[in-house]
């Protein structure tokens, strides 16, 4: 398959983003089991931005050593804004979710799952990289299916 | 309105220029070769500034390059 500079840049970053919040999540989702947690994953949590960076920088360093860095035209800059159109709505779902269930939580007094900070900003996080991986995805489909 | 589709002569216009490579015309008009895939593919409508772009590399008129074609237009040819 014929990929060009854009897609194999947004395909690394994708699988990057999969496999590095994989690891933070399933790790997060196993310290909530522990009796000892002491709720808070920040530790993990700039490991896991930094492994990103770090990828994706290495990642990037080895695409332009192929030779294949190209500038963005009004194609890439179109495709992106649609991409980010989804990213936005699936963000905006999330963050109403999260701002319900704190409004619904906060009226009804004690729920079954208390809405601590730590689970809001995990919560928050997961909608932000479902949002990433639908800007990544929806790229990807655009460059395939044309626009 | 019935909606049309945009279709282009880009593939004979480059063979009829000394067959000019796909990634030529992209350097010339200044986007992509994966651009000028995907205009010659009718994947993607360019702007009205690479149309015009594109019309100047070939020396023709934009009309030559590009043609708006709707369902009744081919049904009355």
């Amino acid at each position: 398959m014929d990929l060009s500079y854009q897609e194999k840049s947004i395909l690394g970053s994708l699988m990057a983003m999969v496999v590095v919040y994989s690891i933070y999540f399933a790790g997060t989702l196993r310290d909530i089991g522990r009796s000892d947690f002491n709720g808070s994953s920040l530790g993990r949590l700039i490991f896991t931005v930094i492994a990103i960076i770090v990828i994706e920088i290495v990642y990037h360093i080895v695409l332009a050593i192929e030779g294949g860095v190209e500038r963005k035209d009004e194609r890439d800059i179109l495709i992106e804004s649609k991409a980010y159109r989804n990213a936005y709505l699936v963000l905006a779902t999330g963050a109403s979710l999260v701002i319900t269930y704190a409004i619904v939580a906060g009226l009804a007094g004690a729920t079954r799952i208390p809405l601590t900070p730590f689970l809001a900003v995990n919560v928050l996080l997961l909608f932000m990289v479902i949002a990433e991986l639908t800007h990544a995805l929806t790229q990807l489909f655009y460059y395939r299916r044309g626009v | 309105m019935a909606r049309g589709q945009i279709h282009n002569t880009i593939r004979r216009l480059r063979f009829d220029h000394a067959e000019m490579t796909q990634q030529e015309l992209a350097e010339k008009v200044g986007v992509t070769r994966q651009t000028v895939i995907a205009i010659e593919g009718d994947k993607y409508s360019p702007s009205l500034e690479v149309a015009f772009r594109i019309a100047h590399v070939f020396g023709v008129p934009l009309e030559q390059v590009f043609q708006y074609v709707t369902g009744e237009s081919e049904s009355a040819a």
